[in-house]
């Protein structure tokens, strides 16, 4: 009996090794692959001129949607921050999904909005839209605003909004999102600037609003979040998307263009059924899809991220609200996997299901259990005292070094590209963060992905939660005085 | 040391290469914040030698370029002897200094016109700074030429054509869309010959960037885009002639793009049918309708705006027929915004497909009159 535990311990071991050797190399190679785009990127746009674009009759439309609900605190300034994006052909469009505040009253008032007879076509199902408000304010023009009954997710109300879209592109965010002022600039270059294929998606970096500076609805200094929760996840978010997503671009294996900020081909959006209202990861749900949509009609599409930070979201401060998200993207994953699991190696998805597909699985999926059974195998060793203390304090400190290697890499291609911070000590506080990430941080995201996964598993309700925003202090202090006046 | 090595050898081969990986990560780590702090440092110290150069170049330029009255005269600026010495400074011997004197004129060129314009390229020419921007013209790194090109191009320096015209079929994209700037720009005989010669396709960025360029270079020889839209087997150029020959109205190129209505391509189809519209061809509606019932779903959409936009009044019925029978909603909708632009000839029309028309296409009515909704 001892043999056979044995045998299977030595087993659990070497794929236990096996995957954490293939894990790591893929991380160096990730990392290798975002410095060649990172610097490619640099290279080429110092060479594109914006005002070009700006000033063109044949700058494409877009189209930016902005769901709604309850943000009745910052409401008027988020809307006035995307009024004032710099594009020469842009139309926003505000979803309120059934707030029950008074949001839309606000809109109403400081937009002199009226209804009009405005023909929706619901390409896309969606619950039903009340009514739909114009300005008569030219200077308002290009603002619509939908007031629909809620559907209970972003997927519904954005939905709505990709069927009221008059332009080919589509840029989706959220409404509490900062976004730079030359976003919609930003993100139609790769689209236009890609020489055979069609780009179907394009994603930009997102940064932790929490310690910057906003001035009417304007970003105008940027730091790293002082509250260490905030700073681990503007961590977390430099390796995801100037490593992670900017190494796949390269491949042009883009896993998924985040829900906060991402510019989106109208057309085989629509195609693909939009986005899923039930689901808890509906941002790479629709970009699974649309990646579906696309192979299965032999369209050679592409999918591009660019590492320059675009938009600012303000994080979740207390574990409470982390842990409610970070289970909701873990349930969204586990979702996404078995909604989609057919495209697993299965080579008519090409890239998508050769190596994205199994990435996620395996690397993204599966990783949170395989810690968890690795600290149990732990404790269990222990208490046998079958564990050679030495051996296993050189793999820890292995593991350690090298995921403080990655980290400090991504945010070496973010600081040597883009120079965001304005004071060494800014920058030597982010630098710090990572050897902190491996003990405090890491560990609560593996607990929250298998909650995820449990729930995701037993089928227990989950309802999506507010995200209890504290609003960008500034902005509403600038806000407050300005009414005064 | 020796006993390290000793307890390494010794060591199991998991440990080992975990062993060389921390050394490995420890030291990339340590690379990288060294690479953090200089390229920090680089930066402050190029922002700070920068911040203290260019308020002497802009005193520089003010003083004695921009509001010196001796040079706002009506003699050609290539006779105007510039006071140059006063430029030579000793910290334009360091070609950092120069090239941030290249760009500063740059940019003032940019945004002054005339004979101030003519005399800050004079003064890059008299300073030689033109032989700065040739030396990167023959760097072999692409960014280089394409600074160079940029340089030269803005400053109106001539350069062979021998030595543009490759470039303009470069594989490097950043590189073959400054070489066909420069050429339009600074061709003198042929400023579009690049167009008989291009492969690559001109991507909609580059469109963007040659539109610019075309339509705000002074003294340029617009041709007639008819012979690209006839004979150029490069679909990305023919639709950006079209684009073209809308912005200078050239009704002369009419006949090539009604040929261009027989073409394969359907996308290409739907660009000269939109060109047909913009320019208001009443002669074209008769083809258009014509063509209509056998045309994919976005040429079909592009005959109905092209209509409305023709405005001549003489086909209400066909868009009313088309408004009230089918089935598609986007085509039903443009027929409907075509209907009110064409109201004028068919007095009532719209009063009587409001009463009589289904809930749905009454909103599309009531969508498409108000003046509120664009689109």
């Amino acid at each position: 009996m001892g043999n056979i535990w044995e045998t299977i311990g030595r087993y659990y071991e070497s794929a236990v090794f096996i995957y954490g050797t293939l894990l790591l190399i893929t991380y160096a190679l990730l990392a290798v692959f975002s410095m060649v785009a990172v610097r490619a990127y640099v290279r080429k746009d110092k060479f594109h001129q914006e005002n070009t674009l700006l000033s063109s009759p044949l700058a494409p439309g877009i189209t930016v949607l902005a769901p709604a609900f309850n943000e009745g605190l910052t409401i008027i300034f988020n809307v006035r921050s995307l009024l004032t994006l710099n594009y020469p052909k842009y139309e926003i469009i505000i979803i309120n999904d059934g707030s029950t505040d008074n949001s839309l009253e606000q809109m109403i008032n400081e937009f002199e909005l009226v209804p009009v007879d405005f023909a929706y076509n619901a390409k896309i199902q969606t619950k039903p839209v009340r009514k739909i408000f114009k300005s008569t304010n030219p200077a308002y023009a290009k603002l619509m605003v939908i007031d629909k009954v809620n559907g209970k997710s972003k997927a519904d109300a954005t939905n709505a909004g990709i069927n009221a879209a008059s332009y080919p592109h589509f840029v989706c965010t959220d409404v509490d999102c900062i976004l730079d002022k030359n976003t919609l600039l930003e993100l139609i270059k790769p689209v236009m600037q890609e020489e055979k294929k069609r780009v179907i998606a394009t994603g930009a970096t997102l940064r932790i609003a929490n310690s910057c500076e906003f001035d009417e609805g304007v970003m105008t200094r940027m730091r790293p979040p002082r509250q260490l929760l905030p700073r681990f996840q503007e961590v977390e978010y430099i390796r995801a998307f100037v490593l992670g997503k900017m190494g796949w671009t390269l491949l042009n294996c883009v896993p998924n263009v985040s829900g906060g900020l991402g510019l989106f081909d109208k057309e085989i959006a629509i195609r693909s059924g939009g986005y899923d209202h039930s689901s808890f990861g509906e941002d790479m749900e629709l970009m699974t899809r649309m990646c579906r949509y696309a192979q299965d009609n032999k369209i050679d599409y592409a999918i591009r991220y660019i590492p320059k930070t675009l938009c600012w979201t303000e994080a979740p401060a207390s574990v409470k609200i982390f842990n409610r998200q970070r289970t909701r993207w873990a349930r969204g994953l586990a979702q996404l996997m078995y909604a989609h699991f057919g495209m697993f190696m299965n080579p008519r998805y090409g890239k998508m299901g050769l190596i994205i597909f199994p990435y996620n699985f395996f690397f993204e999926l599966l990783a949170p259990v395989i810690e968890i059974t690795g600290i149990i195998y732990y404790i269990v060793m222990t208490c046998l005292g079958l564990i050679d203390w030495t051996t296993a304090s050189v793999l820890l400190l292995f593991v350690y070094t090298y995921s403080v290697m990655i980290t400090t890499m991504a945010i070496v291609w973010d600081q040597l590209a883009f120079r965001y911070y304005k004071t060494w000590k800014e920058v030597a506080y982010l630098c710090l963060t990572p050897f902190m990430e491996f003990f405090l941080y890491h560990p609560l995201i593996v607990v929250f992905a298998i909650r995820g996964y449990y729930n995701f598993l037993t089928g227990r309700k989950s309802t999506w939660g507010n995200m209890q925003r504290r609003g960008f202090q500034t902005t509403q202090k600038a806000a407050a005085t300005v009414t005064a006046k | 040391m020796e006993y390290s090595l000793y307890d390494f050898r010794g060591a199991s081969l998991n440990i080992q290469i975990a062993i060389v990986f921390i050394i490995i990560a420890v030291s990339f780590t340590i690379i990288a914040y060294l690479s953090i702090l200089r390229g920090r440092y680089k930066a402050y110290r190029r922002e700070k030698k920068l911040a203290g150069l260019h308020p002497v170049i802009d005193n520089l330029l003010m003083e004695h370029i921009l509001l010196n009255d001796e040079l706002a005269s009506d003699v050609p600026a290539d006779q105007v002897v510039l006071p140059i010495d006063v430029f030579r400074l000793p910290v334009f011997e360091h070609r950092w200094a120069r090239q941030a004197l290249i760009d500063r004129l740059l940019d003032y060129r940019n945004n002054v016109r005339g004979a101030m314009g003519e005399q800050l390229r004079n003064l890059y020419i008299q300073l030689e700074l033109d032989k700065d921007s040739l030396r990167k013209m023959k760097s072999r790194k692409w960014d280089k030429k394409v600074q160079a090109l940029v340089e030269l191009s803005s400053m109106n320096m001539s350069i062979a054509d021998v030595t543009i015209l490759p470039l303009t079929n470069s594989r490097n994209r950043e590189l073959r869309a400054a070489a066909r700037h420069a050429y339009i720009k600074l061709s003198k005989n042929e400023p579009f010959k690049f167009f008989d010669v291009v492969t690559e396709p001109l991507l909609m960025w580059d469109q963007v960037e040659l539109f610019k360029i075309i339509s705000t270079t002074e003294h340029i020889a617009i041709p007639n885009f008819a012979q690209w839209i006839t004979y150029s087997t490069n679909k990305s150029i023919v639709s950006f002639c079209l684009k073209l020959v809308v912005h200078y109205n050239q009704i002369s190129a009419v006949p090539a793009v009604l040929k261009l209505l027989d073409t394969k391509d359907h996308y290409l189809r739907a660009d000269a049918i939109n060109c047909l519209g913009k320019l208001k061809m009443e002669s074209a509606e008769d083809k258009l309708l014509q063509m209509y019932d056998s045309q994919p779903l976005n040429c079909r959409l592009e005959i109905l705006k092209a209509i409305g936009r023709i405005n001549s009044g003489k086909h209400v019925d066909f868009l009313r027929q088309e408004f009230l029978h089918a089935t598609d909603f986007d085509v039903r909708k443009n027929a409907a915004k075509s209907i009110i632009r064409n109201q004028w000839a068919a007095k009532g029309i719209v009063e009587e497909l409001v009463e009589t028309a289904t809930a749905e296409n009454k909103l599309i009515l009531k969508h498409s009159m108000n003046p509120l909704i664009k689109f």
